[in-house]
């Protein structure tokens, strides 16, 4: 089929899924702070001083950001959007489009709390950023690829969990700073009356909504795609399975999250500098060696 | 023509023109912020144009550096600048050239700081909208008649208060060097073109390379040139540790660059009285910080045999 | 290969003379790095355009791609640290006022 049919069939499948998950979030997590809060669809006051160009540009670019990353996300045996060399490396980048948007609309508001979720969300970038990729570094080295159908084909033996705990646990913790989500909630805090969720109304209000769910729903599916064997698995069809394990995932971080404290800016960074990165490091020393000894895919 | 030639012309143009219109954007707009901005589309820009010239490894390289370093340099920009959001000089759009008041149109403007502008340009008590109009006339003259550049400092209604007043207003993006630096622009990228245009033909050749560019890369980083990658990362540590060190606040009570720290209002600690020599009775310190610290380091130095 | 090699190099020399002129231009110092990254990327360019015009083979330049781009970094990061030690002296990253060289 033509490329404007998938392109049109994946981007009414990600809004459907994006409500889900929106939808069993609030379930899960039952009046928590964060982007799980309710946003006021019924039109805040029009921000007096809001940029013209860059405030309503955020949430467009957090949209983008969120449809070409579900691109690479593998629902079945056939079933994904672009099967490209470089899946993985191409799943990073664009959802850094969803921070650019964040920025872009923090700015653009022009209130100083928005402006100070600005600053929060380019930290938290810089947190999660180099610690992501540690996590993801262990599984595209034992499945030689970078493309997500090909690590979804290594993981016929055996899943990427059971050899790599450390990296799955790496991947829950920086994946939960990538979503905003607990522990990780400080551009989206109520000190700060919701950061860019405080001040929006409207229709970029739900594209925030519909965004920052979709976020969690990608994070999530990679998760699933790269440490639980995708949408592998013995009696359900493909896509079933890929469901399943996305929102078993997309739980276990949620549930694991609220157990923690939230964190403030400066002990994420602490934590992700001092902590996560050097975890990665001995992580990807670890699969280097499993590697090394034959253990893993052939 | 096939639909692939026209859609690969489309691409192009749409890349080429992001990339260009970016970094156009990127130099003459007033406001900090939009100028990371623009600089981020242009490097999109260019990233397209990797993914056109079959590098996409590179293009995807391209924007996850730049996204996070641009976002990075706003920050720095907010930081160290007194109008990061260009709303300053979006009052005295007679100030900027037209492609500056396009690229800066729809900024916010700061009302603060209208009422000393036109005092220091007009020199005189006259009102507001008489001082824009005369700026904007002396501007638009200036900028016809001085072609070659020669003398920036010709007009001294727009000009003069570059040097006067440059301690509380942040003119970084109007300068009076601005119309040399775009004409050695121009002549230099006319240069270039000629150069590209007229040189005798490049051996090209029209094989499309593997698509597989990752696994070739890797397999060079790793082989043949795996100096140069452990060097580069030997590098970024280096710049890492250096910029963490001078950037650290020095705590050395002796320190003399510590008095230049922004925002410091307090004493510095003082340093412990030599016990031998007992402090001159002149020296009564005036401060309660001091007081404090030679109260409590007194005891201890009257105890020791003098 | 309807588009040739010197469309790809005149966009390069546009982005170079671009960057030339914010280099020049600008008096904050903050605006000359990012007139650097632009020239930079000019460069990286022309190498890749010429990587796949000439010698697609070759992927050597793709590697001299990411060694340019992670050397703008690292100099991006050191000058931005240079600089925050002189606003601490000056108070401004105006490079107008760091005189203190001059004859």
């Amino acid at each position: 089929m033509g490329v404007a049919v998938k392109a049109a069939l994946l981007a009414v499948a990600m809004l459907m899924l994006a409500w889900l998950t929106a939808w069993l979030e609030r379930r899960l997590v039952r009046g928590e702070p964060g982007p799980a809060l309710a946003v006021a669809l019924d039109g805040s006051p029009l921000l007096p001083n809001r940029d013209r160009w860059l405030y309503p540009a955020g949430p467009i670019v957090a949209l983008v950001g969120f449809l070409l990353g579900a691109v690479v996300i593998p629902f079945g045996p056939g079933l994904i959007g672009q099967d490209l060399d470089i899946g993985v490396f191409y799943f990073i980048v664009v959802l850094d489009f969803v921070v650019l948007g964040i920025a872009l609309s923090g700015w653009g508001a022009n209130t100083p709390d928005s402006v100070e979720a600005f600053y929060r969300i380019v930290a938290q970038l810089v947190a999660y950023v180099v610690p992501l990729g540690m996590a993801l570094v262990g599984a595209i080295m034992m499945a030689k690829s970078l493309s997500t159908t090909r690590i979804v084909a290594a993981q016929s033996g055996l899943w990427f969990i059971v050899l790599q705990p450390l990296g799955f646990a790496l991947y829950l913790v920086s994946g939960l700073m990538q979503c905003y989500r607990a522990p990780f909630l400080e551009p989206f805090a109520t000190g700060i009356g919701g950061g860019i969720l405080g001040v929006a109304g409207g229709w970029p209000a739900l594209l925030w909504r519909i965004a920052l769910s979709g976020l969690l729903f990608l994070v999530a599916a990679m998760g699933a795609v790269l440490f639980l064997g995708g949408w592998l698995g013995p009696w359900l069809p493909g896509p079933v399975w890929m469901l399943v394990k996305t929102y078993a995932l997309m739980a276990l971080m949620l549930g694991l999250g609220r157990l923690a404290q939230p964190l403030s800016v400066a002990q994420m960074l602490a934590l992700s500098w001092k902590v996560l990165i050097p975890v990665g490091l001995v992580n990807v020393l670890l699969v280097g060696l499993l590697i090394l000894f034959g253990i893993g895919p052939a | 023509m096939t639909a692939f030639d026209i859609a690969q012309i489309v691409a192009f143009t749409l890349c080429a023109f992001i990339a260009v219109a970016g970094a156009l954007g990127m130099a003459t707009t007033m406001s900090m912020f939009r100028s990371g901005i623009f600089l981020m589309a242009s490097f999109l820009g260019v990233a397209g144009l990797f993914i056109l010239l079959a590098a996409d490894l590179m293009g995807l390289l391209q924007i996850m550096m730049y996204i996070g370093g641009m976002l990075v340099m706003i920050l720095f920009m907010v930081l160290f600048m007194h109008d990061p959001g260009g709303a300053m000089m979006a009052a005295m759009p007679g100030m900027m050239a037209p492609v500056e008041r396009f690229f800066s149109g729809g900024l916010q403007q700061g009302e603060g700081r209208n009422g000393d502008h036109a005092d220091m340009h007009a020199g005189n008590g006259e009102a507001k909208e008489a001082d824009r109009e005369n700026r904007q006339n002396g501007a638009n003259g200036e900028h016809h008649a001085q072609h070659d550049g020669m003398q920036h400092g010709g007009s001294d209604m727009s000009m003069n208060m570059e040097g006067t007043h440059m301690d509380d207003m942040d003119m970084s993006m109007v300068t009076p060097v601005r119309r040399i630096a775009a004409w050695l622009a121009v002549a230099i990228g006319v240069g270039l073109g000629a150069l590209v245009l007229l040189r005798p033909s490049w051996p090209t050749v029209t094989r499309h390379p593997d698509p597989r560019s990752a696994e070739a890369v890797g397999m060079l980083l790793m082989g043949k040139y795996m100096i140069a990658f452990e060097g580069a990362g030997f590098l970024i540590l280096l710049g890492i540790v250096g910029a963490v060190l001078m950037a650290r606040v020095e705590r050395h009570p002796d320190n003399g660059g510590r008095d230049a720290r922004v925002g410091r209002t307090d004493a510095p600690p003082q340093i412990a009285p030599d016990p031998v020599i007992p402090p001159s009775p002149d020296e009564r310190p005036n401060e309660e910080h001091a007081s404090e610290h030679h109260a409590v380091a007194h005891p201890p130095s009257h105890r020791r045999p003098a | 290969m309807t588009i040739p090699l010197g469309a790809y190099l005149l966009v390069g020399a546009t982005l170079f003379a671009i960057g030339v002129y914010t280099i020049v231009a600008q008096r904050s110092a903050v605006m000359v790095l990012m007139g650097i990254e632009v020239v930079l990327n000019a460069t990286g360019l022309n190498l890749i355009a010429f990587w796949r015009f000439v010698r697609p083979d070759d992927y050597s330049a793709q590697i001299f791609l990411i060694l340019i781009v992670t050397i703008g970094a690292v100099e991006m990061a050191v000058g931005l640290g240079i600089m925050m030690l002189l606003y601490r002296q000056r108070r401004t990253v105006q490079v107008d006022s760091y005189t203190a060289l001059r004859g």
